[in-house]
């Protein structure tokens, strides 16, 4: 049942990324929703789950990309598994930390994905850093802290904890 | 609150990272072979998740028709989009007559032209751009099941928009000719320069590798040269803003504004079939025609 809920989540946001999400970008840059799934998945439903999401996600994603698919699959699932050791060390998630974790995922997350695509020059990775990388991480943590905030005020957490598989 | 996931068993962290490990370690050892592997079996995943992809597309087609047809002045809208199209047409033909008029005078390349100017194509919609921000891209909703593979190149009757890079069976990646990971080869039409273009980081074009004894200038048109296979020989693909000689350079490069505004692109053609000339100057394949 978890695999279907995860697959149809994975279709919608998938579809949404490609679609919907370049009509909000910023300066040409637009929040990685994928990426923010993810680190969700990893802090709620530990670092299996985390990592299992993250790799089906990067791949999924790659598919409808130029990306390269071994970057996006590692990346992304390099976040959930983190996302998940991360939720088990912290004794309380916040919103604000949600924010805080998700400007380090995003910002591994994309040097990570900079580093695979090579670039030329020095200048070329601070054009990269400048216009992709720290946009992106702000961003994407503005969004992830909205999910969050709205899953922590309207859902019991700690029951959907409690009720997740040991 | 949240509490932390202390459920989370010893087992099931290991397990993680045995997972991860193995995929890292997978992508180490046999990078080529595990993306192919992935790719393959991501043909049918792909042609389930473009289902989505389509129906959110069409939606948004759905909204954006309306808006332009009810909401704003239709009458406007009508004749200004007739207008384009005849523009573009004129913009299209002008390339071509231009490339025809220079090829007359090399004997050899007026028929090889015309053949060129007719290979078989597949007519394609954008439903979507890039997942990433790191791409310049665009989503096809045709894939290899439609006869569209790697590499063949993509056009308006504008010009050049870019290249397959990746497929599914029902979807299509385009990488643009914007993109700094793409290359074509080009042609300046005046000087007949050869050159290649490539994208530039803030999402315009390059002419690189222009002799430094070109009188190239702005304003000079560039086109496909046909050397290498995807695009036939005439296609536009930019016009020439600035040029840039570095002292000590063994070649001049020269910025371009691309023709088609990628942004903005709704309709394409695949080019499925370039000319090919055979040994005696001919075609070895049966005349081509539009799958339109």
């Amino acid at each position: 049942m978890k695999i279907i809920v995860y697959v149809c989540a994975v279709a919608v946001l998938v579809a949404a990324q490609i679609t919907l999400l370049p009509y909000i970008s910023v300066w040409g840059v637009k929040p990685d929703i994928g990426l923010v799934m993810v680190c969700l998945v990893g802090l709620l439903a530990g670092e299996l789950e985390g990592l299992l999401v993250g790799l089906f996600v990067g791949w999924a994603m790659s598919l409808f990309s130029a990306a390269d698919l071994a970057a996006s699959m590692v990346a992304k699932g390099t976040v959930g598994f983190l996302a998940g050791l991360a939720g088990r060390q912290v004794a309380q998630v916040t919103p604000l930390l949600m924010i805080g974790g998700l400007v380090v995922a995003s910002t591994l997350a994309s040097l990570m994905t900079m580093w695979s695509l090579k670039p030329n020059d020095q200048q070329d990775s601070w054009w990269m850093i400048r216009t992709i990388v720290m946009p992106q991480a702000c961003f994407d943590a503005v969004v992830g802290g909205l999910c969050y905030w709205v899953i922590w005020s309207r859902v019991n957490l700690d029951r959907l904890v409690e009720g997740r598989e040991v | 609150m949240r509490m932390a996931n202390f459920r989370s068993s010893y087992g099931a962290r290991r397990l993680a990272l045995g997972v991860l490990f193995a995929i890292l370690l997978g992508f180490f050892l046999l990078p080529q072979q595990l993306q192919a592997l992935f790719q393959e079996i991501g043909g049918p995943v792909g042609w389930a998740l473009s289902w989505p992809i389509r129906l959110v597309a069409s939606v948004q087609d759905g909204i954006g028709e309306t808006w332009s047809h009810y909401v704003a002045l239709q009458d406007v809208e009508d004749e200004n989009q007739q207008l384009r199209k005849e523009l573009e047409l004129l913009q299209g033909q002008n390339s071509q007559l231009r490339e025809a008029a220079s090829a007359t005078d090399r004997l050899t390349a007026l028929l090889e032209f015309k053949a060129q100017a007719l290979p078989t194509m597949i007519a394609a919609q954008v439903i979507g751009r890039d997942a990433g921000n790191w791409h310049r891209t665009i989503l096809l909703n045709k894939g290899s099941a439609d006869g569209i593979q790697a590499d063949m190149g993509v056009v308006t009757s504008v010009g050049v928009v870019g290249r397959v890079v990746k497929t599914t069976m029902a979807t299509a990646v385009v990488l643009l000719v914007s993109d700094p990971n793409n290359a074509i080869a080009g042609l300046i039409q005046r000087t007949r320069d050869e050159g290649i273009v490539e994208g530039t980081t803030p999402g315009l074009a390059r002419l690189k590798y222009i002799p430094l004894l070109s009188n190239v200038r702005a304003g000079d048109r560039v086109v496909t040269s046909g050397l290498v296979g995807g695009f036939p020989r005439g296609l536009a693909i930019g016009t020439i803003t600035t040029i840039g000689k570095e002292e000590g350079a063994l070649f001049q490069s020269a910025e371009l504004r691309p023709e088609v505004d990628v942004n903005r692109v709704e309709e394409v053609l695949v080019i499925q079939s370039p000319y090919i000339p055979g040994e005696d100057g001919k075609s070895d394949e049966p005349l081509p025609k539009a799958k339109l």
